[in-house]
């Protein structure tokens, strides 16, 4: 931080060294002997105004000021690391300069590189220059100034939040103000919304959710979460100032119209007349905000039928639309019926079948549920995608499949191709389930009942040969069915998993003393020749493990102490299972950073917590 | 000879001197005219007047292409001529008054105040280098720095290490920023305020978790000033739960469920039995697989996160809309033997639901035909 902390505009050391580098400027060779003052500290003499400043480092208090010209002098009385510092000052104020000369036109055309202080009168000239566009919000004396007019805020929050501020009276929810950018995102204006009550463009079936939130009397019952217990506490409504209690904050998601066209109102939203069914578009809000008490006198005039001249309630929310489903599949998925994504345990089991795969495989998804995905593999195949289930349970990466036959309901067999991506635990570790997405590559033969019962003749005579997968136990004669093939696979994995991990594993916390269960310190190290380890391939980054000691390091040294006793080893462990392509910078993460994470968020995280005033007797670990 | 080195030096000193005096009256000059309150101004140091000379011509030809357009799109023409005879050219849709422009001005305060207030962030603006170009004065009660001292400086000075990439590739422009280049992510910054709010130094700073949701906005020309605009809000801890359409749950830390409360029977028709041990990836839609894992990732690693929208599964068929607002917290448990020992972590979700039940006679996955058998 730079700004304070001193009176004026006090030079700092590194711009005397500037100035006893500039060739223009003589004396910056004295021999030292010569020198006839020294100095305390690097101190700028001012025009006179100003007293001396003093810096932050003690020298020997023989030092008195001198005209800090003498860069030998400097070198042969100052410590080295204060060189070190006043080069990096002098570096940045270079940097700034620069960045300075880029942004001023006036700057720009120069070939030659322009010193100090012609790019600071330019900056001057330029800045003198805006103001001349520039209305009263600058010059007006009596307004607080601010870099930004708030006509430009507004502008600015337009950009960065698709959302609106909205005031409904609480009795009726009738809009008592609602801001322009409401046009932005329901594509009608505000004068059409403004005294019209909310209710006429909420979703039907968020109505009585809406209401909920708005019929709450003064002082509701208020039900928070007690971070301590995670129970639901009630409370009173806190003594505060009534405006913006926490008590009466109101968070909620409800469903408005939105207009197909921007400013014509579209004939489906006329509310509760039209007899056609509704066919509106609705887009998702979310609404945060507080209850307030608004002087009746603040709402128009249209209530002038009712008498009182009490405060009515109302709640002042920003309503903030939700980022569009990013994960949603795209387009080609749902127009062509030719791909679906099915996903099935470690074992092959189907546990979840899209819809449309219905229109490809012919059975509904509740027949295949639980169905091993090896019953409709084709013989020819086995060997391949066994193969392909076995490397992707130990890989980060998406594999993907030759093309392979799969079994139709009618007994052909539809072509396809296929994505398969493992899913692991981010905190344990270990792959829950296998994500499928298929593409049909040919739809086979056919369907037709003749082609069904040629087709299943020449399947009775594929099933005599009984193909032999490498690793799979299959004593002679026995037939293997193909559901166990992936028990066995899976079993494998299993089998690697307890093998290295300690005597007795389970998540839990990995503030666990050493010898405790803790998949987090898993001796993955001590076994050496684990084939989760081979398996794995590239190495966790410890990256972000020197970045977190980094930040560790700024954390207090009591936290650090406390973290040595755990005993977290930087391991070589399989990093986390993602489409790297939807998680931006989560690329590299091992248990034990992860560990160290939570740890050193928990012992920093601050006020989020204590702004309630609930968690204050949280007990921490530390 | 000696009186003669002597003599050049004192001029050079002089000369030197002078230098230094100009350089600060200019310094001077350009603090006063940064708008900024006198008070303020005084005190900055030079680095910092370049910083905010900066930032105040950056923020400038940001908003020129901003609303610039605006006024060009609808009256063009009206604003030469209010520019011609030197009136204000922002805003200058029509020829109005300075009472006029002032109660606007006024007008416009008000609704940002309001909005910042109820939103409960602050808004940043982001160069692609990550310098804070801009950041709103409220900024002051979420970090306890003020609006000028952090303005300039690089975000990367004030967020944990460990976010850094994430930053870095959320401010990566890439060809997407032409359709829309929203931004949703969250992040740890330092804050310099005590438990009671109150303002205490950097070197006691904690770790802030803040949900920042925004957009990329490109310049073409200077290109160096397209950035981005994010509002940052800190994730409360607390939520008011009036609402029959959310529930609450908790989760060990790979997300299997040890604690629902009952709204779920309603709203989803599983019995709070049933689920404990139950993973959340399997209770959900296998597309959104990639949604859970982030928020995950942001629960392991930043101890709090935001899921956006994702779909869980209805038993019996169908699923719902729902986005999850989830934090990492000690979990109490009596402690038998050991009391001041160390507290294992769970993890606490609100979910809300969005829509109804989408699909209701489509069953997708496994455990939504176990349950119709057992009915």
């Amino acid at each position: 931080m730079s700004a304070g902390g001193s009176d004026g505009t006090a030079d700092r050391p590194a711009d005397l060294a500037a100035d006893g580098e500039c060739p223009e400027q003589a004396g910056s060779s004295l021999p030292a002997a010569e020198l006839p003052r020294k100095r305390k500290g690097d101190v700028e003499e001012r025009s006179g105004t100003h007293g001396q400043q003093s810096v932050d480092f003690q020298m020997d208090d023989d030092l008195s000021r001198s005209e800090g010209e003498d860069q030998q002098v400097k070198m042969k009385c100052f410590r080295e690391p204060h060189r070190q510092i006043e080069k990096r000052r002098r570096d940045k104020m270079n940097t700034l300069i620069d960045e300075l000369a880029a942004m001023i036109p006036a700057c720009q055309p120069m070939a030659r590189k322009l010193d100090k202080l012609t790019v600071l009168r330019k900056a001057v000239q330029h800045l003198k220059a805006l103001k001349v566009g520039t209305g009263s919000a600058f010059t007006d004396t009596t307004s607080k100034p601010s870099i930004l007019s708030h006509d430009d805020l507004k502008h600015l929050l337009l950009r960065a939040v698709d959302g609106f501020l909205l005031v409904v009276s609480c009795d009726r929810a009738k809009i008592l103000f609602i801001s322009e950018s409401v046009s932005k995102i329901l594509n009608l204006s505000r004068l059409e919304l403004t005294g019209q009550s909310l209710f006429d463009f909420i979703h039907p079936k968020d109505i009585n959710k809406v209401k909920e939130q708005l019929s709450s009397s003064e002082y509701p019952r208020q039900c928070l979460i007690d971070a301590a217990t995670g129970v639901q506490v009630q409370v009173d409504a806190p003594a505060r100032p009534p405006l913006l209690s926490t008590g009466a904050r109101r968070s909620f998601f409800c469903r408005l119209k939105h207009s197909r066209v921007v400013g014509k109102q579209d004939k489906h939203f006329l509310p509760c007349t039209s007899k056609k069914k509704d066919s509106s578009r609705y887009c998702t809000l979310h609404c945060t905000g507080y209850m307030r008490s608004c002087p009746s006198s603040q709402l128009d005039s249209e209530c002038d039928g009712e008498m009182e001249s009490s405060d009515l309630s109302c709640l002042v929310t920003v309503c903030r639309l939700l980022t569009p489903v990013s994960h949603q599949p795209p387009k080609e998925l749902t127009i062509r019926p030719s791909e679906f994504v099915t996903r099935w345990a470690i074992d092959g089991k189907f546990t979840f079948v899209e819809q449309q795969a219905t229109t490809i495989i012919g059975y509904l998804p509740q027949e295949v549920l639980g169905t091993s995905c090896y019953e409709y593999f084709h013989q020819d195949d086995l060997l391949h995608l066994a193969d392909k289930h076995r490397q992707v349970l130990r890989s980060k990466e998406k594999i993907e499949t030759r093309c392979y036959k799969f079994k139709t309901k009618y007994g052909s067999y539809v072509s396809l191709q296929s994505q398969w991506f493992s899913f692991t635990n981010p905190w344990t570790k270990e792959v829950e389930f296998i994500v499928s997405s298929n593409q049909v590559i040919s739809r086979g033969p056919g369907h037709t009942k003749d082609e069904e019962a040629g087709n299943s003749k020449a399947l009775q005579e594929d099933t005599k040969q009984i193909p032999i997968i490498p690793g799979l136990s299959s004593g002679l004669g026995t037939m293997i069915y193909a559901g166990s093939i992936g028990t066995q696979i899976a079993n494998e994995l299993m089998d690697s998993y307890r093998m290295n991990s300690s005597p007795s594993s389970g998540a839990c916390s990995p503030f666990g003393p050493a010898q405790e269960k803790c998949p987090v310190v898993s001796p993955l190290t001590s076994t050496s020749a684990s084939s989760r380890e081979e398996a794995s391939g590239s190495s966790s980054q410890s990256q972000c493990d020197s970045r977190t000691a980094a930040g560790a390091s700024s954390a207090t040294s009591e936290s650090l102490a406390a973290v040595s006793r755990i005993n977290i080893n930087p391991i070589q462990g399989e990093t986390s299972q993602l489409d790297l392509d939807l998680v931006p910078g989560l690329s590299s993460f091992s248990s034990d950073e992860a560990a160290m994470a939570v740890i050193m968020s928990l012992l920093e995280t601050d006020v989020n917590m204590g702004q309630s005033g609930d968690f204050e007797d949280l007990h921490w670990p530390f | 000879m000696k009186a003669d080195k002597e003599k050049r030096r004192m001029i050079s000193r002089d000369a030197a001197r002078r230098r230094r005096r100009v350089e600060s009256e200019v310094f001077a000059e350009l603090s006063r005219l940064l708008p900024l309150q006198q008070s303020v101004q005084d005190h900055l140091d030079k680095p910092s007047v370049i910083r905010l000379t900066l930032s105040y011509i950056r923020m400038h030809t940001l908003l020129k292409g901003i609303t610039g357009k605006k006024a060009e799109a609808s009256h063009a023409v009206k604003c030469e001529q209010v520019m011609e005879s030197g009136e204000e050219w922002r805003g200058c849709d029509r020829g109005r008054d300075d009472e006029e422009k002032k109660t606007d001005d006024v007008e416009a305060s008000e609704e940002t105040n309001m909005f910042l207030r109820i939103l409960e962030g602050f808004l940043i603006v982001l160069s692609t280098e990550g310098d804070m170009i801009y950041l709103s004065d409220n900024v002051s009660k979420y970090m306890g720095l003020t609006q000028t001292e952090l303005m300039g400086h690089n975000i990367f000075e004030f967020t944990h290490p460990c976010d850094h990439e994430e930053i870095r590739n959320n401010l990566r422009l890439t060809a997407e920023v032409w359709c829309g280049a929203k931004r949703d992510f969250v992040m740890r910054i330092k804050g310099a305020l005590t438990h009671r709010g109150r303002s205490s130094n950097l070197k006691s700073a904690t770790w802030k978790v803040l949900h920042c949701q925004g957009r990329a906005k490109v310049c073409v020309a200077p290109s160096s000033v397209s950035c981005l605009l994010l509002t940052c809000q800190p994730l409360p801890l607390s939520h008011t739960l009036l609402s029959t359409h959310t529930f609450t749950s908790q989760h060990s830390m790979d997300m299997r469920f040890t604690y629902c409360d009952q709204r779920i029977t309603l709203l989803l028709g599983y019995s709070t039995e049933e689920l404990l041990g139950r993973s959340i990836y399997d209770l959900c839609h296998t597309l959104d697989t990639n949604c859970l894992t982030k928020n995950h990732l942001n629960l392991c690693l930043k101890s709090q996160s935001v899921s956006g929208q994702y779909r869980m599964l209805v038993r019996g068929g169908g699923y719902v809309w729902v986005e999850s607002h989830s934090a990492v917290i000690p979990s109490v448990r009596p402690s038998k033997s050991r009391p001041g020992a160390h507290q294992p972590l769970c993890i606490l979700c609100v979910t809300y639901v969005l829509s109804g039940v989408e699909e209701p006679s489509l069953q997708l996955s496994l455990d939504q035909t176990v349950h119709r058998y057992l009915r």
